[in-house]
């Protein structure tokens, strides 16, 4: 996994589209977060991005989240999560 | 509602939340339902009757909106405990209708596919078409009727489409039986939950589909601790430490094999079955919407302006009917007179009944016109953007804004805000947002406030747009939610201390409104407030008629008399606490009275008004507050100082016997509920103590 490239959702800006590639929180969390959509290898369109909280969208919902909870999801830019096995979706 | 008719069956209606559930149940009840509880917990029940294709009623049960059988709120464990027999008093529904929203296929198909793995009788109502329609989403039923095999009839809850075609597959339901489950797990999980499966049949006797889907919260659980002795057999949870070591070793994610496997084969269906005929548009504009809606400045400005607009609409808008209804009562009252010979029934009839009841029915526009204006923030999709705002202000107190719905719902009444707590994960959070969430005026103190503000404080106005009278009561709800949000901190600090939650919500899509549910369910809080009205207030008015009436003397002014009845020697006996606050014995009568629930303190001081200004014929309540003196020092009993002190103390006290039992039944014992009438009414009589001092040494 290239770890140079990973970031974690809140230092996303707005407007980018992102592959989630792990989570790592709580596993009560994380499996939350999985339900709602944020599941491993989902792509994450990042609406805004304020300096403590965001709102993104996944599964063409939008949910908000605060940094806590978005520092816990670790993403890479769309190009270098692309699989194309999986849903890759163009909006 | 035809009570006679048989009612075969029940129904259970699921869904992720916002998927239009509320809309399809009220839709297919009409007016046919009632709101309960289910025992043990403060989860709304929502049952109503359904009439089908052959005449039959069956009972339908809307549950709580879930993303999932896995229960990890109190609300979604309702979900999965209902569906598979563990909630008594609750029937095992033999049909369940899955609502998907059709904008929203994803993740909806995600809850249909647990509930498809396990042999439900399901029909599909494939929601929100018209929206699907208009953002260019093709979709192609049969290769989803074909993927999960069970039926999908398209709806559009909204305008009622498709619902009738909904009820006659009802009976046809397909219980997906023969069909395999299709979604693959990874060879080594998919040995170990096979063996898992079989255990919990032979052990612990579940039915298949029932231990398929426990052997998956079992592997994924984050460790098998002493809440499960008891729920599964010794052999069954060693086995289950054996299969979290097996599988870690393995190099499987076992939090997240199964969701994400399930994920994988819903994703292939979806796009096997849907098709964007166009990119969307709504992107951009809902982009810009949330951009200012949530911006840290302006939104914030913008949610305290809606919040401004809407007291002030609450005011003038809601006068004309009142004066109507209060007009009506002044007609009854004089009609009645003229029927019954005066005496004592003209005079409990006239002062008693229609004093009382009347001075509290003439507030229900008022109340009507907060949830119409609640109802329409939900409906358009801005509530849970204030929210979200608010999750800033929230998580300064350890608290995250999930808990400002509960807070703002309890702006309305904090009974169904401490049922919007069901959605907050957190145990502690949830605690402390059920201890504040009585703070937040509901509107029970609406006609206290109202009463007080429209008889002592000047209609002037100040801000532009906004009446001194409007300003006094934005005050008095900032004050409330001031209140409640220092009592979270101190409370998140000291005994319920805990880290700061994580915060995920959804953030439904922006909609023009449908005010039909927002009608539906002020139609409900209508008929509910009337009941009250005619129930516990007309009964309370009666009693205190005749404990300010009796004994009587015979000579006298009507205020001496009434100071001479039981209610005038109870108010002097309980003068010396109340001095210290400023309120003479009147109001300590009315605040006595209104321990119950607070709008008995304005249909009190109309009974208590009524008799002892008996001899000055029909003039309004409020009339009789402002000229009303103290018979020794002549100075007025109520002053604006007074009228702020009143309210005051009723922003703070827990004057609602109903919240106490909510609290109760939710934290499943008195401890809680006591604690939290004894801060409340501590506080009040603390803040309105201050409140009168400062108030006196201004004036001086
Ligand atoms: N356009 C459209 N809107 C709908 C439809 N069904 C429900 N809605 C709207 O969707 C919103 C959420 O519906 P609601 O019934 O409260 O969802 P619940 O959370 O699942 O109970 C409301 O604003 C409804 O008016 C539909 O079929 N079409």
């Amino acid at each position: 996994m290239p770890k140079g490239r990973m970031k974690t959702l809140a230092q996303t800006p707005a407007g980018s589209v992102v592959t989630i590639s792990r989570l790592e929180s709580h596993p009560d969390t994380c499996n939350r977060l999985r339900e709602i959509g944020f599941c491993e290898n989902a792509t994450i369109r990042c609406v805004t991005n304020g300096s403590s909280q965001m709102i993104c969208e996944v599964c063409n919902t939008r949910v908000g989240l605060n940094y806590t909870t978005a520092n816990a999801i670790f993403v890479l830019p769309q190009d270098a999560g692309k699989d194309p096995e999986n849903r890759e979706r163009t909006e | 509602m035809n009570p006679a008719a048989t009612v075969t069956g029940t129904i259970a209606i699921i869904g992720n939340p916002n998927c239009g559930k509320t809309t399809l149940f009220n839709a297919l009840t009409g007016l046919r339902h009632k709101v309960g509880n289910y025992p043990g917990v403060t989860v709304e029940k929502k049952e109503g009757r359904v009439t089908l294709a052959d005449g039959s009623d069956a009972l339908l049960l809307d549950l709580p909106g879930t993303y999932s059988l896995s229960p990890n709120s109190p609300d979604e464990k309702i979900v999965s405990d209902v569906l598979f027999g563990r909630m008594p008093g609750t029937a095992v529904p033999d049909v369940v209708i899955c609502v998907v929203d059709a904008t929203n296929l994803e993740r909806n198909l995600y809850l249909l596919s647990q509930l498809t793995d396990l042999k439900f009788p399901v029909v599909v109502a494939l929601n929100m078409t018209d929206l699907a329609e208009e953002h260019g989403i093709d979709i192609d039923i049969p290769a989803l009727e074909q993927a999960f095999g069970v039926r999908f009839i398209s709806t559009v809850a909204r305008k009622g489409t498709g619902l009738t075609e909904l009820i006659a597959a009802l009976p046809g339901a397909s219980t997906n039986e023969g069909s395999i489950r299709r979604w693959y797990l990874p060879e080594l999980a998919r040995k170990e939950h096979q063996e898992l499966v079989e255990m919990l049949v032979r052990n612990d006797r579940l039915t298949e589909a029932a231990a398929y889907h426990e052997a998956q919260l079992l592997l994924a659980a984050p460790a098998v601790d002493d809440s499960y002795h008891g729920r599964y057999s010794p052999e069954t949870l060693s086995h289950v430490r054996q299969d979290h070591t097996v599988l870690h070793e393995g190099g499987i994610n076992r939090h997240s094999v199964f969701v994400e496997s399930r994920f994988k084969w819903v994703y292939s269906v979806y796009n096997m079955a849907v098709k964007h005929r166009r990119t969307r548009t709504v992107h951009s504009i809902s982009d810009r919407l949330d951009a200012v809606l949530t911006h840290r400045v302006w939104g914030l400005a913008i949610f305290f302006l809606l919040m401004a607009l809407m007291f002030q609409t609450i005011f003038t808008w809601a006068s004309y009917p009142m004066e109507l209804i209060g007009a009506g009562f002044d007609l009854l009252a004089e009609g009645v007179s003229s029927l019954i010979p005066p005496g004592d029934l003209q005079q409990l009839v006239t002062k008693g009944v229609i004093g009382g009841v009347g001075a509290v029915v003439t507030f229900l526009p008022q109340i009507l016109f907060l949830f119409l204006f609640l109802g329409f923030l939900e409906d358009t999709g801005y509530m849970a953007r204030a929210a979200f705002n608010m999750d800033r202000m929230m998580s300064t107190v350890g608290l995250h804004g999930k808990s400002f719905i509960p807070l703002l719902s309890s702006f309305a009444c904090a009974i169904p805000g401490i049922m919007a707590t069901r959605t907050i994960e957190n145990p502690r959070d949830r605690l402390v947002t059920i201890l504040v969430a009585p703070l937040m005026s509901c509107s029970a103190r609406l006609p206290v406030f109202a009463l007080l503000i429209a008889s002592f404080v000047p209609d002037r106005h100040v801000l532009g747009f906004i009446g001194l009278p409007a300003l006094v009561l934005i005050s008095m709800y900032l004050l409330g939610l001031g209140a409640a949000l220092v009592t979270a901190k101190l409370l998140k600090g000291t005994v319920l201390k805990g880290p700061a939650p994580a915060f995920i919500m959804e953030l439904p899509p922006y909609r023009l409104p449908a005010l039909k549910n927002t009608f539906i369910h002020m139609w409900e809080r209508s008929v509910l407030f009337l009941k009250n009205a005619g129930t516990i207030i007309l009964g309370v008015s009666v009693i205190l008629w005749f404990l300010a009436t009796y004994p009587k003397m015979e000579e006298g002014t009507a205020a001496e008399r009434l100071a001479h009845s039981y209610v005038g020697q109870a108010g002097k006996f309980i003068e010396p606490a109340l001095t210290p606050l400023g309120f003479d014995w009147k109001i300590g009568i009315g605040i006595i009275s209104s321990v119950l629930q607070r709008e008995v303190f304005v249909s009190t001081l109309g009974t208590i008004y009524n008799i002892e200004d008996a001899d000055e014929g029909s003039t309004s309540l409020m009339e009789r507050l402002r000229s009303d003196v103290d018979p020794v020092t002549g100075a007025p009993t109520f002053t604006l100082l007074t009228a702020i002190c009143v309210m005051v103390y009723y922003v703070l006290a827990m004057q609602c016997l109903s919240t106490v039992a909510v609290v109760r039944r939710e934290t499943n014992g008195w401890k809680w509920p006591a604690f939290q009438f004894a801060y409340m009414t501590v506080l009040a009589y603390g803040a309105t103590f201050l409140t009168y001092r400062i108030g006196t040494w201004i004036i001086s």
